[in-house]
């Protein structure tokens, strides 16, 4: 009697399961699909908007106006000089800065992996630029570079003992020729060290092995870096490379701090053109179709990474 | 043996010089009497500790040895009021980040579902956005919802940034964990239940990093801050902090209030660097 009651009771309780139970897929939708909504709220909507005032000309006299002029702010900023001014200054320096922030960033790597006492101090030492704000970093820089608070002028007016302020020569590492790299290479200052613990983390998984071996077959570091180290950081080199491409090609919170585009326009950068083009000149449908231009410039450089690196190395 | 221990030394010096110049030589300037900060050419190091700028930036008034007075900035309201607003900021934004990636990752790594790839290269894809491109429509749609000028809007705009880039992140993260998931079946757990008391407990570590990166990718924020809010009751620090920048007369004080935005990035640096590198940035590009 009793047993009859506990198997309906097991039986029904099996249905209710069986009815909230879902099928693999559809608890994943589930699980999902707030970020759906998410990416449509918050990403579809913005494009779609962007890609219709991209087309509009704006107008703010007496309230906000538009009028459509179809692809005519594509075509203005094909035929402007400072539209292409900008483009040469953004590949100057990403190219710039995926060069150095990948070098420091093995450098850093390298150096991680061989030290054992303090590791743990020395990897938050390290990874302090990446953490700390864009923002802090420009204002750091700035602060450093610059004649008369600059590291420059400190140095070497004290090495010439001129220590007062009518000897001493202001040094300021900020000149129009030289602002991208600089700006570049505080760029690599904040990015290498995501670089470096990533690459750490894949040179730990090299077999200890592999390195007896090499010292069988007397091979000098180079050699042993080159054939030992660096085949297995491959992929992730790729990785990151197209990573810090695509982190400097949007950057902008540094470059508008340290320099904002200048001296001049030395250093407005294609992000730089579009924001001053929108909040400063409230041109906001030029602005748009440049920051089409610009995504279409950094997809495409990602894509022409794996097509020419990264594809190859997934057959190997 | 003693040569390579010397030269691995060496290295070491280079990094950590390397790293920490930058930071170290703005950061000095806070404990630098004012009139010794604008000295040129600029101190090396603070030879005399004088601790006037960390006490005017919090409005406090301050005298020092010398009998010298020192008034509250003028600015330290607005460091206060910003410093609240960004706690706010980043505190709402890593939530409401939290909230949805982690199912949505977990989901990725553990399902098959249709769209699965369509929605990992709209993510990628979210990534490789330009936020200042974002930020044009965004405006002018804050200015026509009346969201300029609130911690609100800012939370909004700051989600698309922390979201697709941690999405990214848990991803691997996820991947990488054993899969539990029939072995909690077999002792009777639901999918949602092996979610909440199984996976979520097992990913902590990466699930903290999750936090972390989102909350300082909030709390670093300036370029959706300084147009946004800049100037309104909703500023946040970095764009307080703005008021000093170029206010020559008081390096002092642009460096205390940059001591105070890097703090909170300093005290997760230990953790950052031992869990950062479980984040699998390179498999779900695969």
């Amino acid at each position: 009697m009793a047993s009859r009651a506990e198997a309906r009771i097991q039986n029904e309780a099996k249905l209710a399961l069986k009815r909230i139970e879902l099928s693999n897929r559809q608890f994943a939708m589930l699980l999902a699909l707030p970020v759906i909504l998410f990416l449509v709220m918050v990403m579809a909507y913005p494009m779609g908007y962007a890609i219709w005032l991209s087309m509009q000309e704006v107008s703010f006299f007496g309230g906000f106006r538009t009028s459509f002029v179809g692809i005519e702010n594509y075509r203005e900023a094909l035929y402007s000089d400072n539209f292409w001014w900008s483009v040469r200054v953004t590949v100057q320096f990403v190219s710039v800065s995926v060069v150095l922030a990948m070098l420091i960033g093995l450098g850093l790597a390298l150096l991680m992996h061989r030290v054992r006492r303090g590791r743990a101090l020395l990897g938050t030492i390290i990874i302090l630029p990446w953490s700390m704000s864009l923002y802090g970093a420009g204002v750091m820089w700035q602060y450093l570079a610059r004649g008369q608070s600059g590291v420059a002028s400190s140095l070497i007016n004290r090495m010439l003992g001129r220590t007062t302020p009518d000897t001493a020569v202001e040094y300021s590492l900020i000149s129009s020729e030289q602002i991208v790299n600089l700006l570049a290479l505080g760029n690599a200052w904040n990015l290498a060290p995501l670089v470096a613990f990533f690459l750490l983390a894949n040179l730990k998984t090299i077999p200890e092995r592999l390195y007896d071996l090499a010292r069988v077959d007397r091979l000098n570091i180079w050699q042993r870096f080159l054939n030992v180290t660096l085949p297995p950081l491959q992929y992730t080199l790729f990785v990151f490379t197209t990573i810090t491409l695509i982190l400097s090609m949007k950057l902008l919170d540094f470059i508008f701090v340290m320099s904002a585009g200048g001296p001049g326009d030395a250093s407005a950068t294609l992000t730089f053109r579009l924001f001053d083009l929108a909040f400063r000149q409230s041109n906001y449908g030029l602005s748009a179709a440049i920051s089409f231009y610009l995504l279409f410039l950094i997809i495409g450089s990602a894509l022409a990474l794996f097509f020419f690196w990264g594809r190859r190395l997934e057959d190997t | 043996m003693r040569r390579t221990s010397l030269s691995l030394g060496l290295a070491a010096l280079v990094a950590v010089i390397w790293t920490l110049l930058p930071i170290y030589w703005i950061l000095k300037t806070a404990f630098i009497a004012p009139v010794d900060a604008v000295a040129f050419p600029a101190p090396l190091w603070p030879s005399n500790p004088h601790f006037a700028a960390v006490h005017n930036i919090f409005g406090f008034g301050y005298t020092d040895a010398d009998g010298r007075e020192f008034l509250p900035a003028g600015q330290s309201k607005q460091v206060i009021n910003g410093l609240k607003n960004s706690v706010i900021v980043a505190f709402f934004v890593t939530i409401i980040t939290l909230l949805i990636i982690v199912p949505l990752s977990y989901a990725f790594a553990r399902f098959e579902f249709r769209g699965k790839t369509a929605l990992l290269m709209a993510i990628l894809f979210s990534v490789a956005v330009p936020p200042v491109s974002t930020l044009i429509p965004f405006y002018i749609l804050f200015v026509k919802l009346g969201l300029t000028g609130t911690a609100l809007g800012l939370i909004i705009i700051n989600l698309t940034i922390t979201v697709p880039f941690v999405t990214w992140m848990l991803i691997g993260y996820f991947r990488n964990l054993p899969a539990v998931e029939p072995l909690a079946r077999v002792d009777g757990f639901s999918r949602l239940s092996t979610l909440i008391f199984i996976v979520i407990p097992m990913a902590r570590s990466g699930i903290a990093v999750a936090a972390i990166v989102s909350f300082l990718f909030a709390w670093n924020e300036f370029v959706f801050a300084t147009q946004l809010v800049n100037g309104t009751p909703a500023a946040t620090l970095p764009t307080a902090v703005s008021g000093f920048l170029f206010l020559q007369p008081q390096p002092g004080l642009l460096s205390a209030s940059l001591w105070i935005s890097i703090i909170p990035a300093a005290l997760v640096a230990f953790f950052l660097q031992r869990h950062i590198a479980e984040m699998n940035l390179v498999e779900p590009v695969k």
